[in-house]
C-alpha cells in the first residue's frame, strides 16, 4: 500500500464504492454486491478503501450527502467502520460492527423479493463467522470471555429464519445450515444443531437434492459427524459416504476430513480401507489401527489408541477405535482357530481358554482366565463369535459353520 | 332552587370547577338523552375539550367506572367463567386504579391514561366486550329502556373504547328511545347518567332483554351493581390511596361535612324525601371523595331521589327526562347539591361514618335488593317496619354486596347470593344474567361476609395497616408487611379484638402515614374532604398532586357519576335502613314501578326470575328488620374484614408477593397486579382480588418513590457481609433476603464448623444441612479460597458415600470453578469422580469425550484418575470382570459412585453370561465374577446373595449332581428381566427419598 493517500484520493475511493455499492444493488447483480462485502479477503482494493477511511475519517457525511447512498447507511456506515477496525486490528469492534452491518443487510434483503443477493448473503454469512472467530480470539488473548461467536451463531439463526421459508430463497438455508455447523462444532454445543436439522430435513418443502452440491456435502459431513458422536454407525457410513462421493475430488483436505470420521465407521462395521488411501490423504493415524485389525494384534491396537489419543478424543473418534477391540480379539480367535485347524481339523473348534490366554501373554497382554473367559462370553454374547463356552472345561466350542461371521458392513450387537 | 343554593354552597366549597364538572355532567346526560349518539360521540372522543368535554370526560370516567362496573356485573352474571370474571375484577380495579392516578392528574389524561394502558383495559375491555356484547343484545331487545343504560353501557364501554363503540350505538340509540317511552327508565336513566351508566347499561342489557320491568328490577340491581363497581372503585380508590383509610375517610368526609352542608339541603330541596336525599348524599359524599366532585355525586343522588321521589323529583325518573330535555343540568346540578348534603344527612343520621360509605354501598346493593323484595310486594307498599326488614337485608346482602363488589360480579353474584340466603328464589332475576354463577359467588360471598362480619375492620386499622406499609421500602419489606399484616388481623379477628383493639397504638407498626390518615381523617369541608382522599390518592400514586387538581375534579366528576350510581343506591339503602316511611315510600313506589317492571318482564319470559328476585328481596327484608345503622357498621367492617383476611390468605399472599415484584418499579405495572389477581382469584375471591389489589396499590405507591430506587440500586458489593456470628453449628436456611451479618460466620468459625460436621457421629442429613450452611455463609461472604474448596470437597465425599448425586453434582460443578480458579485441592480424586460420574451415569459421549481430553498428563497418572478410565474402558467393553476387579480395589470413593453401576453391569454381565455359556454355570463363579463377596471369609454369604439375586432378576438356577448351584444358561437366557428397583421412588430419585437417607446414613 502506498504510504501516502491524498485526501482527494480517498475520497474518491470511498465514494467509488459508495456508487458501486449502489449500482450493484440497483442492478441486482450478487455476485457483485458479494466482492463489496467481503471484509476478511483482504483484496488489495479492499485495504485501500479501510486506508482511505481511516484517512477520511468522516465517510459518514459523505453517505448522508446523497439519498442513494443514504438509503443504505444502515448497512454501509457500519461496514466502513468494520473496514476501518479490522484495518487497524481491533477484530472485536469490527465484529460488532459488521454485525451491525449484516443485520441492516438482512432487513433489505427480506424485501428483496428474488434471491438475486444469496450469494453476497452467503458472504456476509460466512464473514460474520470468520470475524467472529477471529474477534474471539483477540478476546482470549486478553484474557476476556470469547463470546462473538456464540453472537455470530445466534446471528446466523436469524439468517437461517430469513431464508428457511418457501420461496426461491430456501436454497440458501443449507449454507447457513453449514455455517451454523461450523459454529456449534467450534463451540461445542453440537445439540443446537438438532432444531436446524430437524427443520431440514422434516420440511419437505424443498427437495434436499435441490441444494447446492457443496452445501450439501458439508451438510452431510457434519450430520455425519454428529452420528458418529452418537455411534449410530449405518447412519454415520451413508451420510459420511454422501459427503464423500459428492465431494470435490480436486479439494483433498476435504476428503480427508470425511474419510477422518468415515474410516473409523468403515472400521467399526468390518471394513478396512486400503493402505493407500490412507496414504494419500494422510491419515497414518489410522494405519497402525488397521494393522492391528488385520493382525488381531491387541497391543498395537492399544499403542496407536495411546500414541493418538489426543487427537481421537479431538476430533471424537477414540470411544469408535475403542469399540474397535473386540474385532481385534475375533481376529485373534480366529487366527488361532486356523492354527488348531491346521495342526488339527477335529478339534479346531474347540478353543482352550489357555490357548488365548498363552497367545496374549506373547502379545505381552497380561490378562487372567476370569477376564479371558469374559472376553470370550462377549464375543459370543455379541455375535463376533459363533458358539458357546464350556465354563467347566475352559473351553470355547466354535460352531463349525461360520465360527467367525463377518460383520459386513453391520454394526457389532450390543 | 334551594337545592340550587345548597348546590353553590356546595360549589363554593367545591370550587367553580366542580359546578362546572356537574354541569357538564348533567349537560352530557342531556345530551345523551336528547342525543345519544351526539352525546356518546362527544363522551368518548370530545373528553379534553370545553364543558361538554369535561362532562363527557366525566362520562368517560364514569364509563371507566362503568366498564367496571360492567365487568362485575358481566362478571356476576359471568360468574361461571371464572376467567372473565377475573379479567372483569381487574378490569374494574384497573380502571378504578388508572382513575384514581390519572384522575389526580388529569382528565382527560385520566382517559388517556386509561388508554395509556392498553394492556389493562383491553383484556378487561375484552370480558366487558363479551358481556357487552350480551348486554348489546339485550339492549336490542329492550332498546327502550336500556337506552340510558346503554349509554352507560356506552360510556362504560367507551372506556375501553372498542366496547364503547359498540355499546355506544345500541346504547345511544336506545337511550333516546327508551327515555321518551318510560318514566322509569328514564329515571333509570338519570341514576344511569349519575352514577353507573356503564353498569346499568350492562345490567339493563340484560334486563332489557328481559323486558321493561325487567329492566327497572334490574336496573335496581344494576344499580347496586353500579354500587358494587362503585365499590370497586372506591376500594381501589381507597385501596390505591388507603384501602382502610378511604372508606373512613369517605365516611369522615361525608359526616362532617355533610353535617354542615347537609341541613340546608334538606331543608332546601328534600324535605320531604329528606331520609333519600340523605342517603343519596351520604352516596355523594362517599362519591365525592372519591370523585372529589361534588357535582357528580350530586346527580347520581338526584337520580335516585327522583326515582325514590318521584313525585317530589319527578327529575329522578320521568321528571329526569323532562329535565334532560329542557334542562337537565339545572336539575342535576340542585340534586347534586342536594346529594351532597344529603350525604351529610346521612353522615348525619347515621353516626357510623366509617359504615356509611361500606354501608351506601351496601346499601346500593340492598337498594337493588330491596328493589326486588320490593317488588314482590309490589302491590301492596310493604309497612315501614318490612321495609326496614328487607332493608336490613338488603345489609345483609349488602355485606354480601361487598364481596360482589370486589369480585366484580357484583349484581348477579350479590343478588343470587341475597336472594339465595333470603329467599333463594331471588337467582331468577338476576339469574337472566348469571345465574349458576352468581349461586357459586353467593355462597362464596356469603362466606365471605361470615367471615368479614366477625372480622370488621375499624378505621384505627386501616390506619394502622397503612402505616405498616407506608414503612416499607422495598417490595419485599411490603409483601412480608403484608404478611404480617395479614397475620394480625386475622389473629385479631379470630380473637373478636379486631374492632376492639386500639389499633392506632398498636406496637408493631410504628410509623404512621401521616398524609394518609390526615387525609381521612380530616373533615374539613365536604369537597375538601371529598377531594382530599383523591389528593391522597394522588399524591401517592403521583408526585405531583396539585398540579392535577383541575382534573382531578374531572376525575372526580366522572367518578362521582360512578359514584352516583352507588349513592343511588346507598341512598336508597340508607333510607331503607332507617326505615323512615317517607323512604319507604319513595322505596316503595320504586318497588312499585320495578313491580311493574317486573311484571312485564315476567310477561317477556323473564317472569320466574324476577319473582325470585322479589321473593328475595322480601326476605331479605325480613331478615333485615332488625339491622340498624350498627348492623350496617358491621357489615360494612365485617365486609372490610373479610376482604382483608381474604387477603390474608396465602393464596393472596402469593399472589401479591408475586406482585409487588412485578412493580418493583413501574407505576404502570400496578394494573398489571390486578389483572394477575383477578385471573388468579376465582369469582368468589372477589374481596381478596380487591383488598390485594388495594394491598397492591399502596405497596406499589409507596414502593413507587424511594423503595424502588432502592431495588435497583443494590449494590452487590456492598451487601457482601462480613460475618460476625460465633456459632459453629448452624441450620441451613435458604436466605429469602439480604444476609444479616449477625447470622453469618466469618471464615475462623467456619473452618471450626468444617472440622466440627467432619467429626460429628451424625447422619448425613444433619452433615448435609451443616454443610449446606458453612457454604451460604462462604458464598455471602464471597470466600473463594482453599476452605472453600475443603468445605465442597467435604461435602462431595459425603454426598458420594450416601449416594445422594443431586448434592455431588452441586460440589462437582463448583469445585470445577474453584480448581479452574487454581484454588489447590484434591483435584486429581474429584476428576476422576468426575469420570466416573460422566461414564457410569450420564452415558454422554461427548460429555466423556470432553472430560476424558481434559485431563493433563500429569492427572493420566494419578491413580484414582487411572482407575476411573480403567473402569470406563470396562464399561464400554462390556467387561464385567475388570469392572469388578476394578470395583474391588478402587481407590478414594470410587467404589461409592460405581456401585450406583453395579446393578446395570450385573444384569448386562449375566445376560451376556446366558447367552454364551453352555449349558450351565455355576453361582460360585458367577459370585466371584460379579463381585458378590461379602466381608467375611470365604464366599457363602456371597454365593448367597448372588442366589437372591438371580432369583431376583429371574434366572434359572439348579443344583448339579455334586450339590452346587447352577445357573442354567440357556433357560436363563429368556427369562432374565430387570426387577424394578424397591427403592423406587415415584420421583425417580431413590437417593432423594428421606427414610432411604436415614436408613443409610444411620446405618
Amino acid at each position: 500500500m502506498a504510504s501516502y493517500m491524498s485526501m482527494g484520493e480517498a475520497h474518491r475511493r470511498i465514494t467509488d464504492y459508495l456508487n458501486r455499492f449502489v449500482d450493484v444493488i440497483s442492478y441486482q447483480d450478487g455476485t457483485s454486491l458479494k466482492h463489496l462485502l467481503s471484509l476478511s479477503s483482504e483484496s488489495p482494493s479492499f485495504l485501500a478503501l479501510a486506508d482511505a477511511l481511516n484517512l477520511f475519517q468522516d465517510a459518514n457525511r459523505l453517505i448522508k450527502q446523497a439519498d442513494k447512498y443514504s438509503q443504505y447507511a444502515e448497512i454501509v456506515a457500519p461496514l466502513f467502520r468494520a473496514m476501518q477496525s479490522y484495518r487497524v486490528g481491533h477484530l472485536v469492534e469490527s465484529y460488532q460492527a459488521f454485525e451491525k452491518s449484516a443485520n441492516a443487510f438482512i432487513q433489505e434483503f427480506r424485501n428483496w423479493e428474488s434471491a438475486w443477493a444469496l450469494e453476497a448473503l452467503y458472504v456476509v454469512v460466512y464473514e460474520i463467522r470468520i470475524l467472529a472467530e477471529k474477534a474471539d480470539r483477540e478476546l482470549a488473548s486478553n484474557g476476556k470471555t470469547p463470546e462473538k461467536l456464540k453472537a455470530a451463531g445466534s446471528f446466523l439463526m436469524k439468517v437461517f429464519g430469513v431464508l428457511a421459508g418457501k420461496g426461491p430463497k430456501r436454497v440458501g438455508a443449507l449454507y447457513v445450515t453449514c455455517q451454523l455447523f461450523k459454529v456449534y462444532f467450534k463451540l461445542g454445543t453440537v445439540h443446537l444443531c438438532r432444531s436446524v436439522i430437524r427443520s431440514i430435513e422434516t420440511a419437505r418443502i424443498f427437495d434436499f437434492e435441490e441444494f447446492p452440491v457443496r452445501d450439501k456435502v458439508t451438510y452431510m459431513y457434519y450430520t455425519g459427524r454428529l452420528e458418529v458422536l452418537n455411534e449410530n454407525f449405518p447412519a454415520a457410513d451413508h451420510k459420511l459416504s454422501y459427503a464423500l462421493k459428492h465431494c470435490d475430488p480436486q479439494s483433498e483436505a476435504n476428503i480427508r476430513m470425511i474419510l477422518k470420521y468415515l474410516v473409523p465407521v468403515k472400521l467399526s462395521i468390518g471394513i478396512l480401507p486400503k493402505k493407500a488411501l490412507l496414504e494419500k490423504y494422510t491419515l497414518v493415524e489410522y494405519s497402525d489401527i488397521v494393522l492391528a485389525m488385520k493382525r488381531g494384534d491387541l497391543r498395537l491396537l492399544r499403542h496407536a489408541l495411546e500414541e493418538h489419543e489426543d487427537r481421537f478424543l479431538r476430533s471424537g473418534v477414540y470411544l469408535v477405535l475403542e469399540k474397535l477391540e473386540l474385532q481385534v480379539y475375533q481376529r485373534l480367535v480366529k487366527k488361532i482357530y486356523i492354527i488348531q485347524k491346521q495342526k488339527d481339523p477335529s478339534k479346531a473348534h474347540q478353543i482352550k481358554l489357555e490357548m488365548i490366554v498363552k497367545a496374549l501373554k506373547w502379545l505381552e497382554m497380561e490378562m487372567d482366565l476370569d477376564e479371558v473367559e469374559c472376553i470370550m462370553s462377549i464375543l459370543i454374547y455379541k455375535n463376533l463369535v459363533k458358539g458357546y463356552f464350556a465354563h467347566k472345561s475352559k473351553v470355547a466350542v466354535l460352531s463349525k459353520q461360520d465360527p467367525f461371521p463377518k460383520l459386513n458392513g453391520k454394526p457389532i450387537n450390543s | 332552587m334551594g337545592f340550587e343554593g345548597a348546590y353553590d354552597d356546595m360549589m363554593n366549597q367545591g370550587g367553580v370547577t366542580d359546578t362546572r364538572t356537574t354541569l357538564d355532567p348533567k349537560s352530557s346526560l342531556e345530551h345523551h338523552t336528547v342525543d345519544p349518539s351526539h352525546a356518546q360521540n362527544p363522551s368518548y372522543y370530545a373528553p379534553p375539550s370545553g364543558s361538554e368535554p369535561a362532562s363527557w370526560t366525566s362520562y368517560n370516567l364514569d364509563q371507566h367506572s362503568d366498564p367496571r362496573s360492567v365487568p362485575q356485573a358481566s362478571a356476576g352474571t359471568v360468574s361461571s367463567s371464572g376467567a372473565t370474571n377475573i379479567e372483569y375484577a381487574n378490569y374494574a380495579t384497573y380502571p378504578n386504579n388508572d382513575p384514581y392516578g390519572y384522575g389526580n392528574t388529569n382528565y382527560s389524561g385520566y382517559y388517556s391514561s386509561y388508554q395509556q394502558q392498553p394492556n389493562q383495559p383491553y383484556p378487561q375491555q375484552q370480558p366487558s366486550q363479551t358481556y357487552g356484547q350480551p348486554a348489546g343484545a339485550y339492549q336490542s331487545t329492550g332498546a327502550p329502556h336500556q337506552p340510558i343504560s346503554s349509554f352507560q353501557n356506552a360510556g362504560s364501554y367507551a372506556g375501553p373504547t372498542s366496547y364503547s363503540t359498540t355499546y355506544y350505538n345500541p346504547g345511544d340509540y336506545q337511550t333516546s328511545g327508551g327515555y321518551p317511552s318510560a318514566n322509569y327508565n328514564n329515571t333509570q336513566a338519570n341514576s344511569w347518567n349519575q352514577g353507573s351508566y356503564a353498569n346499568y347499561g350492562h345490567q339493563y342489557p340484560n334486563y332489557t332483554a328481559e323486558s321493561n320491568g325487567a329492566y327497572n328490577a334490574q336496573s335496581a340491581p344494576a344499580t347496586s351493581v353500579q354500587y358494587q363497581q362503585d365499590y370497586k372503585q372506591w376500594a381501589d380508590y381507597y385501596s390505591q390511596t388507603e384501602v382502610t383509610c378511604a372508606p373512613g375517610t369517605e365516611n369522615v368526609a361525608s359526616t362532617s361535612t355533610s353535617n354542615l352542608a347537609a341541613p340546608p339541603v334538606l331543608a332546601s330541596g328534600y324535605s320531604a324525601p329528606n331520609s333519600q336525599q340523605l342517603s343519596a348524599s351520604t352516596a355523594p359524599s362517599s362519591w365525592r371523595p372519591e370523585s372529589g366532585l361534588s357535582e357528580l355525586p350530586s346527580v347520581q343522588p338526584s337520580a335516585p331521589v327522583n326515582n325514590v321521589h318521584e313525585g317530589y323529583w319527578k327529575q329522578g325518573g320521568q321528571g329526569f327526562q323532562n329535565y334532560t330535555v329542557s334542562s337537565t343540568q339545572s336539575n342535576f346540578q340542585k340534586p347534586l347539591d342536594l346529594n351532597p348534603i344529603s350525604g351529610s344527612f346521612q353522615n348525619q343520621q347515621k353516626p357510623e361514618v366509617p359504615q356509611q360509605p361500606y354501608v351506601p354501598y351496601a346499601t346500593s346493593h340492598q337498594v337493588a335488593q330491596t328493589y326486588h323484595l320490593s317488588l314482590p310486594p309490589p302491590p301492596p307498599p310493604p309497612p315501614p317496619q318490612t321495609a326496614a326488614p328487607p332493608f336490613d337485608s338488603a345489609r345483609v346482602s349488602n355485606v354480601q354486596i361487598p364481596t360482589n363488589p370486589r369480585i366484580s360480579s357484583n349484581l348477579s353474584a350479590s343478588l343470587p347470593k341475597n336472594s339465595n340466603a333470603s329467599v333463594g328464589v331471588t337467582k331468577p332475576a338476576y339469574i337472566g344474567v348469571s345465574l349458576p354463577k352468581t349461586n357459586d359467588n353467593a355462597s362464596s360471598h356469603a362466606a365471605a361476609d361470615s367471615s368479614l362480619k366477625p372480622g370488621m375492620l375499624p378505621k384505627s386499622l386501616r390506619g394502622y395497616v397503612e402505616r405498616a406499609l407506608a414503612r416499607c421500602k422495598d417490595d419485599r419489606q411490603m409483601s412480608a408487611c403484608q404478611d404480617i399484616l395479614k397475620e394480625v388481623i386475622t389473629k385479631a379477628s379470630t380473637d373478636g379484638t379486631l374492632s376492639t383493639r386500639d389499633w392506632d397504638t398498636e406496637p408493631l407498626f410504628p410509623l404512621p402515614n401521616v398524609d394518609l390518615i390526615n387525609d381521612s381523617t380530616t373533615p374539613s369541608s365536604l369537597i375538601k374532604n371529598r377531594r382530599s382522599p383523591i389528593r391522597r390518592t394522588k399524591s401517592r400514586w403521583e408526585p405531583l398532586p396539585e398540579e392535577k387538581p383541575v382534573e382531578k375534579q374531572l376525575c372526580y366528576t366522572p367518578s362521582n357519576v360512578k359514584h352516583g350510581g352507588p349513592i343511588y343506591n346507598n341512598e336508597r339503602d340508607k333510607q331503607v335502613s332507617t326505615a323512615r316511611p317517607e323512604n319507604k315510600e319513595n322505596k316503595f313506589s320504586n318497588l312499585k314501578f320495578y313491580l311493574g317492571n317486573q311484571k312485564e318482564t315476567n310477561k317477556a319470559g323473564l317472569r320466574p326470575a324476577k319473582r325470585q328476585h322479589v321473593g328475595d328481596g322480601r326476605i331479605g327484608l325480613n331478615d333485615g328488620d332488625s339491622s340498624s345503622d350498627s348492623d350496617k357498621e358491621q357489615s360494612l367492617t365485617a365486609y372490610y374484614a373479610g376482604a382483608i383476611a381474604l387477603a390474608d390468605s396465602p393464596e393472596e399472599r402469593k399472589r401479591r408477593e408475586s406482585r409487588s415484584k412485578r412493580f418493583e418499579r413501574n407505576h404502570g405495572s400496578r394494573s398489571a397486579p390486578n389483572l394477575t389477581k383477578t385471573k388468579s382469584v376465582g369469582g368468589g375471591n372477589l374481596y381478596t382480588r380487591r383488598a390485594s389489589a388495594s394491598v397492591l396499590a399502596n405497596s406499589n405507591s409507596l414502593d413507587d418513590g424511594a423503595a424502588s430506587r432502592a431495588v435497583e440500586d443494590i449494590d452487590w458489593d456492598s451487601l457482601t457481609v462480613k460475618g460476625t456470628c460465633q456459632e459453629i453449628e448452624k441450620r441451613y436456611l435458604r436466605l429469602t433476603s439480604a444476609p444479616d451479618p449477625a447470622t453469618v460466620r466469618p471464615e475462623e468459625v467456619l473452618e471450626r464448623a468444617l472440622v466440627f460436621v467432619q467429626d460429628s457421629p451424625k447422619n448425613y442429613l444433619y452433615k448435609c444441612d451443616q454443610l449446606k450452611s458453612i457454604r451460604q455463609d462462604l458464598t455471602v461472604q464471597r470466600i473463594h479460597n482453599e476452605l472453600t474448596v475443603k468445605v465442597y470437597e467435604t461435602h462431595a465425599r459425603l454426598a458420594i458415600e450416601v449416594g445422594d448425586l443431586s448434592e455431588y453434582n452441586q460440589c462437582q460443578s463448583q469445585l470445577q470453578t474453584l480448581y479452574a480458579e487454581g484454588i489447590k485441592g484434591q483435584h486429581m480424586e474429584f476428576a476422576a469422580y468426575n469420570l466416573l460420574c460422566v461414564i457410569l451415569h450420564s452415558n454422554n459421549n461427548r460429555d466423556l469425550l470432553s472430560a476424558m481430553s481434559r485431563l493433563s498428563v500429569e492427572a493420566r497418572k494419578d491413580v484414582g484418575v487411572k482407575h476411573a478410565l480403567a473402569v470406563r474402558a470396562a464399561v464400554t467393553s462390556g467387561n464385567y470382570v475388570l469392572f469388578f476387579k476394578l470395583y474391588k480395589d478402587a481407590p478414594n470413593l470410587n467404589t461409592c459412585l460405581m456401585d450406583l453401576y453395579v446393578e446395570k453391569m450385573r444384569y448386562a454381565a449375566v445376560k451376556c453370561m446366558t447367552r454364551s455359556y453352555r449349558p450351565t454355570l455355576p453361582v460360585s463363579y458367577v459370585a466371584q465374577v460379579l463381585g458378590f463377596q461379602s466381608t467375611d471369609e470365604k464366599n457363602t454369604s456371597g454365593l448367597e446373595e448372588c442366589t437372591e439375586w438371580l432369583k431376583a432378576h429371574g434366572a434359572c438356577l439348579a443344583t448339579d449332581s455334586s450339590g452346587e448351584m447352577m445357573l442354567d444358561a440357556k433357560a436363563s437366557m429368556a427369562s432374565l428381566f430387570m426387577p424394578e428397583p424397591d427403592d423406587a421412588v415415584a420421583h425417580g430419585d431413590a437417593s432423594l427419598a428421606v427414610n432411604d437417607f436415614l436408613t443409610r446414613s444411620l446405618s
